[in-house]
C-alpha cells in the first residue's frame, strides 16, 4: 500500500523529508517555528468552519449568536476559545518564526521568495485578525475597527477611499459587519491558502538547511554513512559471532569435514 | 537560462493577444470591481449618504445645563444594505417594515464658554424668533467622537477645569470643543446645521463640519459615525 501511494504520487518520499528535515543543531527547536504557525493556521480553519455553523452576520443578531456558542452549544467555549487564542498565538509565532528566519539568514539567496511569500503571509493574517475582531460586535471589538478603519482614512489621497471601502458606506452599519464578514471568512482565507502552498513549496525546493542538491547529497551521505554504520555494526556482531562460532562449531566443522576425508 | 518564448511574437500576435487580452481582462474585472467597490462609488463619488437627512429632534435646549456639557443620544436613521423602501411602503405594519437600522450617535450639547446667555434664563413655553436664533448661535453641538481615531470622548474635570477627553490616546479638547493637546489634528467634529424650534427642541441634521487636514491631500472627516 504504501509503495503503491510512493509510485503514483511521491507522498511518502515527501513526507519523509518534511518529518526527517535536516536542521541546524545549534537551535534546532527554532526550526520548529515554522510548522508550529501552520499548525495554528489549521487549527484556525477547522475551528472558524465549526464556529460558522451558529454565527450570524448580521447586527442585530451577531453578538446575541456569539453568546449562543459561548453559553448553550455543546463545547461552544472550548471552539471558540481555541479560535480566539490560536488567533493571538499565531501572530506571536509568526513574530517569533520570522526573528528566526532573520537572525538566521535564511532570507538570503536563493530563499528571497520564501521571505517574500511569508511577508505577504503576515499581512493576509493582521488582515484576518482586524477583520475578524468585529464579527463579535461587542464594544470592545467595535471600537477597535472603527479606530482601524479610521487610521485607514489617514492614507494620503485614498485616506476617504479606504475608509468608506471598509465602511461599506459612509458609517458604520450593517453593510460594514457583512463586508468584514466576506473579507474573514472568504477572502483571506481563499488568499491564503496559495501563498503557504507557494511557502511550502519554496521551503520544499531549498529546504531548511540548504538547496535540494546539496540536500540530496546530505541525504545520500547520510545514508551511505547508516550503512557503513550498519556493516561495521554487522561485521563486528558477525566477528563476535563468528569467533564463538570459530571456537566451536568451526572446529566441529574441520573435524567433521576431516573426519569426512578421513 | 530559462526560455520562456520558443516561437518569435509577430506584431499581429502582440496586437491580438492584446486586444483580446484587454477586452477579456475588462469583462472579469469591472463587474466584480464594480460591485465590491459600488459604496465607495456611491458614497465618495457621487457623494451620496447613508444617513437619512432628515431633521432629529435631540432634546430641549432648556436642559443644557451651566458650566459643563450633557450628553444625548441620538438614532439617525440608516439606509444601508438592508431594507427596501418600496416594499415597506407597500406593507407599512408588517414586523420588517417597522424594524428601523440606525446609527446611534452621542452629542455633546453646552452652551458656548459654558455660560447661557442672560436672555434665555429660564426659558418656557414657546420661544421668540430672537432667542431661537440666539440659541442656535451659542449652543456647542458636538460630535462624541475624537478627531484623532474615533473613540468616544468624555468629559473629565481635572484639577477643577472641565475638559473632554479622549481614553484611547489622550486628546483634549475644551468645552467648545477646541483643541487643546494630544494627537488630534483638530477640534471635535460639530454639527452646523441646528434648528431651535418654538416648542424649544433642538433639531439637528447629519453633517460635520469638515476641514482640511493635510493641505490638498486629505480632508478629515468624521468617517465612522
Amino acid at each position: 500500500m504504501v509503495d503503491w501511494m510512493e509510485d503514483r504520487t511521491g507522498i511518502v518520499t515527501q513526507l519523509e523529508h518534511f518529518l526527517y528535515e535536516p536542521v541546524p543543531k545549534r537551535g534546532a527547536w527554532l526550526y520548529t517555528l515554522g510548522s508550529a504557525t501552520l499548525f495554528l493556521i489549521v487549527l484556525q480553519f477547522l475551528t472558524g468552519i465549526l464556529l460558522l455553523f451558529y454565527y450570524v452576520p448580521t447586527t442585530d443578531h451577531a453578538w446575541n449568536s456569539v453568546y449562543y456558542i459561548m453559553n448553550e452549544a455543546y463545547f461552544g467555549q472550548l471552539i471558540r476559545g481555541i479560535h480566539y487564542w490560536s488567533a493571538n498565538f499565531l501572530l506571536a509565532v509568526i513574530g517569533l518564526h520570522m526573528a528566526r528566519t532573520f537572525f538566521s539568514g535564511s532570507y538570503k539567496a536563493p530563499r528571497e521568495w520564501n521571505w517574500i511569500t511569508g511577508v505577504i503571509l503576515l499581512l493576509l493574517v493582521i488582515g484576518l485578525a482586524f477583520t475578524g475582531y468585529l464579527l463579535r460586535w461587542d464594544q470592545d471589538g467595535f471600537w477597535a475597527s472603527v479606530v482601524g478603519i479610521k487610521i485607514g482614512s489617514y492614507s494620503p489621497f485614498i485616506g476617504g477611499y479606504v475608509a468608506n471601502f471598509l465602511l461599506g458606506g459612509d458609517v458604520a452599519g450593517p453593510a460594514t459587519l457583512a463586508r468584514f464578514f466576506a473579507i474573514h471568512v472568504w477572502l483571506l482565507p481563499a488568499a491564503l491558502a496559495p501563498f503557504i502552498g507557494i511557502h511550502l513549496y519554496l521551503l520544499r525546493r531549498h529546504g531548511e538547511f540548504g538547496n535540494q542538491f546539496e540536500y540530496t547529497d546530505r541525504l545520500a551521505k547520510l545514508h551511505e554513512q547508516q550503512r557503513l554504520e550498519e556493516y561495521a555494526r554487522y561485521e563486528l556482531d558477525g566477528e563476535e559471532d563468528g569467533a564463538e562460532e570459530d571456537g566451536r562449531n568451526g572446529e566441529d566443522r574441520e573435524n567433521g569435514r576431516y573426519s569426512d576425508r578421513e | 537560462m530559462v526560455e520562456l518564448q520558443k516561437d518569435r511574437i509577430t506584431r499581429g500576435d502582440f496586437l491580438s493577444f492584446g486586444f483580446i487580452g484587454a477586452v477579456m481582462g475588462a469583462i472579469l474585472t469591472i463587474p466584480p470591481a464594480a460591485f465590491v467597490l459600488s459604496p465607495v462609488i456611491k458614497t465618495n463619488v457621487l457623494g451620496q449618504s447613508d444617513v437619512s437627512q432628515d431633521w432629529q429632534m435631540v432634546g430641549p435646549i432648556d436642559d443644557v445645563p451651566d458650566g459643563e456639557p450633557i450628553v444625548i443620544e441620538v438614532d439617525f436613521p440608516i439606509d444601508q444594505i438592508y431594507g427596501n423602501n418600496e416594499v415597506q411602503e407597500q406593507f407599512p405594519d408588517t414586523q420588517k417594515s417597522n424594524e428601523e437600522f440606525a446609527v446611534r450617535s452621542a452629542i455633546w450639547l453646552s452652551w458656548q464658554d459654558g455660560q447661557r446667555p442672560e436672555e434665555l434664563q429660564g426659558i418656557n413655553g414657546s420661544l421668540t424668533q430672537e432667542q431661537r436664533q440666539l440659541a442656535e448661535e451659542n449652543l456647542n453641538i458636538l460630535s462624541n467622537i475624537c478627531a484623532h481615531l474615533g473613540c468616544p470622548v468624555r468629559w473629565v474635570i481635572v484639577e477643577g477645569e472641565g475638559e473632554f477627553l479622549c481614553p484611547c490616546h489622550g486628546g483634549i479638547y475644551d468645552i467648545n470643543g477646541g483643541y487643546i493637546g494630544g494627537p488630534p489634528p483638530r477640534g471635535m467634529f460639530r454639527y452646523p446645521v441646528r434648528e431651535v424650534r418654538e416648542d424649544g427642541n433642538l433639531y439637528i441634521r447629519h453633517e460635520f463640519d469638515d476641514e482640511d487636514g493635510i493641505p490638498g491631500l486629505t480632508t478629515t472627516r468624521p468617517h465612522v459615525v
